[in-house]
């Protein structure tokens, strides 16, 4: 009897444990999804996030701050919603639950979110959506179209990587590693650009042929995984400087090898050098500024709808924080004259649309050696 | 990288994945020689990692406590968090007699989000943004060990580029194959997983003996969880990449006994070595074979291993299955 009142009573206590551990998860802080305490339920902005979480330390977390900075301005409701996956159906229901939720204006970080918003912008008509990294267009990739209520933004990322490889180079540097993500349009344009960037800097240079050593790969992941800081801590030891680390939280392992090895990193999406002593410096792409500056054209009724954005050198929409920064040789009047030129066009970078492999990019004074 | 620095550095880097292997391998061990398969080492070890790197996290931000002293208070912490959870796991599979599949993989599932809450809340009140990985600042590798390190060939390869937990590691492994093999205790938890009846028969309280294999398998699980994030990043991100699950090959793989286990860590840490550093090594790099074949490699020979030793397995007999006296 004793024995049976025990067991019922431990039962009880495991029970009320769990419930106890879903109940403090419950007690998320009122500011994370914007819930204004009191009686409203609607909200007005909606971000739906990619593939990883609201916290990603760049991708989704920098789109995230635009909405954040906006709202908290100008007195807005604001919630994000996580879809279950990146397939069309999950991102599609996201969107759904957004619009059920009150949205009027929906931002969506990711190309994952193309189809799905060549879909939702015929569905919902009288919805306003951010598509960041996209256009929309149909599954087949035979259709491009862009309604009135959508507003693409695409961004120059070969000309970040490009301004981080040349920096680099420039620097000093000559043994260098680009490590991305997946290769994802975004990524792939990064890694081109870095290479190209540490070629035109042999070239002003004047350096050999093959002067510059690039390892170049895509770890499948943007994960930190000790995979990836084996291979990181491989090449650093096999002589490496420089690894460019191109995958969200891939950074991480990269950094953790850079630490042990004392070599340097590359930041990307954002400004990386809090992360880790050996961010020397980071490729950057404002996404902070575009959410809110979208924001406010919804709002004052001046959405730039139905034609792609573009954000490059010439709206300072991408760069490299040149404040915090850990150069030795490369100076802001180096980066000034680049930029200029990027701004000026005189310079051709190709992208993910010219060449196939960043073997095909033909940079004669860059040995770009691709590891499958 | 050729020669002897690409051995070095092969090791070096062989023990960042075997040494976490090797003690939640154990750690398995020890809960189904006392007859509870233990599948939840994967989320054992995500709770241990948190507690630890939270440990370390709160440490560095609001104390001067630093060093080796701190990550080893650290390990104390993950073993800690890592004995309650596995709590979970004892009393649903010995007490209740629930099916151990289902408890480990509840348990495995539960993990990730709440370490992700529990990050989120952390890094809120400490750092002021919101972020689900918890940053820390590795103050613990050993550039080079005093007098040791400094030993022709042996030297770089196992006191360089170290951590004090490496070694602490191998500890475990000694102070395990004793418990288990010289011990009375040994002896009554490896009956307990061979033939629970006989050993109820003899006076021997198998719940209490199989509790304590499973509390032993969580401290060593969560220890394993800290051992493996350390080394190899700069976060930790609610996520222990699936190695919970490895080390029950490599458990399977080493049959069950302590030394085996041992050496099929060492050899599985090698091939992820290789596969992960094959770019850097000159002559791997030359060979027509993809990394992604030395990625297989271990899994692949686990289910050799499996095939030929299926027949006689050194499998403890009992383990999965639920004891119930009454049945006696």
């Amino acid at each position: 009897m004793g024995r049976k009142r025990i067991s019922m009573f431990l039962k009880i206590a495991l029970v009320l444990t769990l419930l106890g551990l879903v109940a403090a998860c419950n007690q998320t802080p009122s500011t994370e999804n914007g819930e204004s305490e009191g009686t409203t339920t609607k909200f007005e902005i909606a971000l739906v996030t990619d593939v990883g979480t609201i916290d990603d330390k760049s991708f989704n977390q920098g789109s995230w701050e635009g909405v954040v900075e906006y709202a908290e301005e100008h007195g807005k409701t604001y919630k994000y919603y996580q879809p279950a996956s990146d397939s069309k159906d999950d991102l599609l229901a996201s969107i759904d639950l957004a619009i059920e939720g009150g949205a009027e204006i929906i931002i969506c970080p990711g190309f994952n979110f193309e189809v799905a918003i060549y879909e939702a912008q015929n569905t919902y008509p009288d919805i306003y959506f951010v598509l960041l990294d996209g256009e929309p267009h149909t599954e087949d990739w035979e259709t491009f179209e862009t309604n009135e209520n959508v507003k693409p933004i695409l961004y120059a990322e070969h000309e970040a990587g490009f301004l981080a490889g040349y920096a680099t180079v420039l620097d000093g540097h000559r043994n260098l590693g680009f490590m991305g993500g997946q290769a994802v349009p975004a990524v792939v344009r990064f890694g081109y650009g870095f290479v190209q960037g540490a070629d035109y800097a042999a070239e002003i240079l004047g350096l050999e042929d093959n002067a510059i050593e690039v390892n170049y790969n895509y770890t499948g992941k943007f994960e930190a995984t000790p995979e990836a800081q084996t291979m990181a801590s491989g090449w650093y030891s096999a002589g490496t400087d420089v690894i460019f680390a191109c995958g969200g939280a891939l950074g991480d392992s990269v950094m953790a090898a850079a630490e042990a090895t004392e070599k340097y990193v590359v930041g990307v999406d954002v400004d990386q050098s809090s992360e880790s002593e050996t961010v020397i410096t980071s490729a950057t792409k404002n996404l902070t500024k575009s959410v809110y500056d979208s924001l406010t054209e919804f709002y004052n009724e001046e959405f730039a709808g139905g034609a792609t954005l573009i954000v490059d050198a010439k709206s300072v929409g991408v760069g490299i924080p040149m404040e915090t920064s850990k150069f030795e040789n490369f100076t802001q009047e180096d980066y000034d004259a680049i930029y200029a030129k990027l701004v000026d066009e005189e310079i051709e970078i190709l992208t993910d649309m010219d060449a196939d492999s960043p073997a095909e990019l033909s940079t004669a004074r860059t040995k770009v050696i691709v590891i499958e | 990288m050729t020669g002897l620095d690409l051995l070095f550095f092969l090791f070096q880097q062989m023990m960042y994945f075997s040494m976490p292997l090797l003690i939640v391998a154990l750690g398995g061990l020890f809960s189904e020689r006392s007859g509870v398969v233990n599948i939840a080492l994967e989320g054992i070890m995500v709770m241990g990692a948190l507690a630890g790197v939270l440990f370390i996290f709160y440490m560095q931000n609001y104390t001067e406590f630093a060093g080796h002293l701190l990550l080893l208070a650290a390990v104390l912490v993950a073993g800690l968090a890592g004995l309650v959870y596995s709590l979970f796991h004892a009393y649903a599979a010995i007490h209740l007699k629930a099916d151990q599949v289902i408890s480990g993989t509840a348990l495995n599932l539960a993990s990730t989000p709440f370490a992700i809450f529990v990050g989120r809340l952390a890094t809120t009140k400490v750092i002021g943004r919101t972020v689900q990985q918890i940053p820390f600042k590795n103050q613990f590798r050993i550039a080079s060990v005093p007098l040791l390190g400094d030993l022709p060939l042996l030297g770089p390869m196992f006191f360089k580029n170290t951590y004090i937990t490496s070694y602490l590691c191998l500890l475990l492994l000694i102070v395990s194959w004793v418990l288990l093999y010289k011990t009375r205790f040994g002896l009554r938890l490896r009956a307990c997983g061979e033939h629970p009846q006989a050993a109820d028969s003899v006076g021997i309280n198998v719940y209490k003996m199989r509790y304590a294999g499973v509390l032993i398998s969580g401290i060593l699980g969560g220890i394993g969880g800290l051992v493996l994030v350390i080394p190899t990043s700069t976060n930790f991100n609610a996520t222990v990449g699936g190695y919970g699950f490895l080390a029950l090959a490599v458990l399977i793989f080493g049959q069950w006994n302590p030394l085996k286990v041992f050496a099929a860590a060492i050899f599985f840490g090698f091939m992820k070595t290789i596969s992960a550093s094959s770019s850097s090594v000159l002559f791997l790099a030359k060979l027509p074979i993809s990394s992604e074949v030395y990625k297989m490699v271990p899994y692949i020979a686990t289910l050799i291993v499996l095939i030929f030793s299926s027949q006689s397995s050194s499998a403890p007999q009992a383990a999965g299955q639920p004891y119930d006296q009454g049945e006696r």
